[in-house]
């Protein structure tokens, strides 16, 4: 047998991991049905949104990979941005619910702009959970333009990136490797007209006070 | 502006693994529906949609073994099996998105990846069933061919909406290339892609250009889309149009076959790929394509006897380039006893059946067999079973004849 790329043997089994947790989703939709009691209830949704985490975070490796492998075709198209974030908020606010955290957002109700829906949905969800892990009280998603740029960024009211180099040796030892960053740099990137490109940048947020990451996509 | 109410409107569901049909069925029931009916693959969902239409289709992309989603999709709106004012929303995973979104001639109204909660789905119809209020002039209008409304409705709305504006665009840039006011479209579809790079707009952009002649514009356009995703197969198909619009039918028929590579459940493309190939006198390919595409129709709204007739003209073509495999005349007989099984009724058909098979044995040197066809054939059209020959099917004969002496 011809040897085949490592990296395309984990994609594919993070892929056939994620169909089987889609499955076991479909299930518990079954197991919401039931007259549970509070605790019960209580459970379920915390498995629930586990999942749901855990599902949302194989997709981003999915992407990830074929965006490092040039195998992703950006797919442009027109979104207002009232709707595109009013849609991450819904499906994001049962883990922000979940922590006792309020995620909100704001864009202008006209703002529309070209980017790839997927994508950015990935991202922002990534951003999210991310936030989800620093955040004191509030989580907050923002849309604007900036000299042709359509920026979205996700701030919150943690201690923010600025970081000592000892609390980021403690940061190497917990669960983060950056991999997510890398994910929304490449995703920014992706997004180019003529010949500029997507970017992110790390920051402090002026109005929570904690860490800001924006991701800038050229209109 | 109220609510979309469930409780008057029908859907259908098409899914074919059971676990998601169960709960997806479950989830539409407790929107309210009035009545959900079940398909579980796509050449059943096109039995249902003959005889009715459904308010909401609700259909997974992966359906097996037969046709997928967006194949079902793309063939159901090409013969109007489905109104406009019908909303069409797909199941996809991540990997089968793209193949959705790349469709830029027949979008779905919307899509919604697995795995999906029962809020998250209320919510994307109820969305979608809105937009669909807001167009409902629009789309009554398009559903009666009648493009002059569809574009004045289609302005009023993109005026009090402007999250519907790219949406109306599209539908006035169409219209006006149904109206063939191709000028006009062109203005739409340019100012589109300026100012959003949308795909859809550069592809209507090429399409005024192919209709008014700008042959060298079309080709570079369609070229250029086929560069920026290769997803976008149906610009594939253009520019294998636009090619043999300039007579470079070889380069052409290069393309369709990438095409097909890409795309090969796509029956449309298949007896486009055949005709092209008959054309540039690549039997062997002709062969190919139209026995995938006589395969292909048997579950399609294009079930036509033409499909069949094609695929055995390609095979008597090849056998009077020289020996030809038996298996070859076996494709023959078996496209010709399904010729026989569906389509018989037709005298004209039977006639065009007989006189291929009588061409097929003449090239094979079996004049007696040819002989037997042209007795049966000609019992048949003296019971007005079978038509008496047109002119040139009449030269036809004459010249098989010619060939035996």
């Amino acid at each position: 047998m011809d040897k085949i790329d490592i990296s395309t043997i984990l994609a594919s089994a993070i892929h056939e991991s994620k169909n089987h947790l889609g499955t076991i989703l479909y299930q518990l939709e079954s197991l919401k049905r039931l007259n549970l009691d509070q605790e019960g209830q209580k459970s379920l949704r915390k498995v629930e949104e586990g999942m749901k985490q855990l599902n949302d975070e194989w997709v981003e490796y999915l992407y990830l990979y074929r965006l490092a492998s040039d195998g992703y075709e950006v797919l442009y198209d027109c979104h207002a941005l009232e709707e595109f974030l009013d849609d991450q908020v819904f499906a994001l606010t049962p883990s922000a619910t979940a922590k006792n955290l309020l995620l909100e957002f704001n864009a202008d109700q006209s703002l529309t702009a070209v980017f790839d829906e997927r994508l950015m949905t990935s991202v922002v969800s990534t951003g999210v959970y991310n936030a989800l892990r620093f955040a004191k009280t509030t989580i907050q998603i923002s849309a604007y333009l900036e000299n042709d740029y359509l920026v979205i960024a996700i701030e919150d009211d943690g201690k923010g990136f600025a970081q000592t180099a000892e609390e980021e040796d403690e940061l190497l030892f917990q669960t983060n490797t950056g991999l997510g960053l890398y994910f929304a740099d490449l995703s920014a990137q992706a997004h180019s007209v003529e010949d500029r490109k997507g970017f992110i940048s790390k920051a402090s947020s002026e109005a929570l006070g904690g860490a800001k990451l924006a991701i800038y996509l050229p209109q | 502006m109220s609510k979309p109410n469930f409780s008057d409107k029908t859907a259908l569901l098409i899914e074919d693994m059971a676990e998601a049909r169960i709960m997806q069925k479950k989830m539409l029931n407790d929107f309210g529906f009035k009545s959900i009916e079940i398909a579980m693959k796509a050449e059943s969902a096109i039995e249902l949609l003959r005889s009715r239409s459904y308010d909401v289709i609700l259909s997974d992309y992966n359906l097996g073994n037969g046709k997928d989603g967006q194949q079902l999709l793309e063939e159901v709106r090409h013969s109007h099996l489905i109104p406009n004012t019908s909303t069409y929303l797909m199941v996809t995973a991540e990997t089968s998105t793209e193949m959705v979104m790349g469709a830029i001639e027949y979008a779905p109204d919307g899509y919604i990846t697995k795995p999906f909660s029962q809020a998250m789905l209320e919510r994307r119809l109820l969305k979608l069933l809105e937009n669909k209020e807001l167009l409902l002039k629009v789309n009554k209008a398009l559903d009666k061919s009648d493009y002059e409304t569809a574009i004045n409705e289609a302005k009023i709305v993109s005026e009090k909406h402007p999250a519907l504006i790219s949406r109306c665009n599209r539908i006035v840039g169409d219209s006006l290339i149904s109206l063939e006011r191709y000028k006009e479209a062109l203005t739409v579809f340019r100012t589109c892609r300026k100012e959003s790079r949308m795909p859809w707009a550069a592809f209507g952009e090429a399409k005024c250009h192919y209709f008014i002649g700008n042959i060298d514009k079309a080709e570079s356009k369609f070229r250029q889309l086929t560069l920026d995703n290769k997803f976008f197969v149906s610009a594939y198909d253009w520019l294998a149009k636009t090619l043999v619009k300039k007579g470079e039918h070889e380069e052409a028929q290069a393309i369709l076959v990438d095409a097909v590579g890409r795309s090969p459940k796509n029956l449309m493309r298949q007896i486009e790929l055949g005709k092209l190939s008959l054309e540039v006198r690549d039997n062997l390919m002709a062969e190919m394509s139209f026995r995938r595409a006589v395969f292909l129709a048997k579950h399609s709204c294009f079930n036509d006897a033409e499909v069949y007739i094609q695929h055995m003209a390609s095979i008597v073509a090849l056998a009077r380039e020289g020996d030809i495999p038996s298996r070859q005349i076996d494709n023959f007989q078996t496209t010709l006893n399904k010729v026989h099984q569906n389509f018989f009724k037709s005298p004209e058909v039977r006639t065009e059946a007989y006189l291929l098979e009588m061409e097929l044995y003449s090239a094979l040197g079996d004049n007696k067999t040819m002989n037997q066809i042209e007795e049966v054939w000609n019992h048949e059209i003296e019971a007005g079973q079978a038509s008496a020959p047109s002119a040139t099917a009449q030269k036809r004969v004459d010249h098989l004849k010619s060939l035996k002496s």
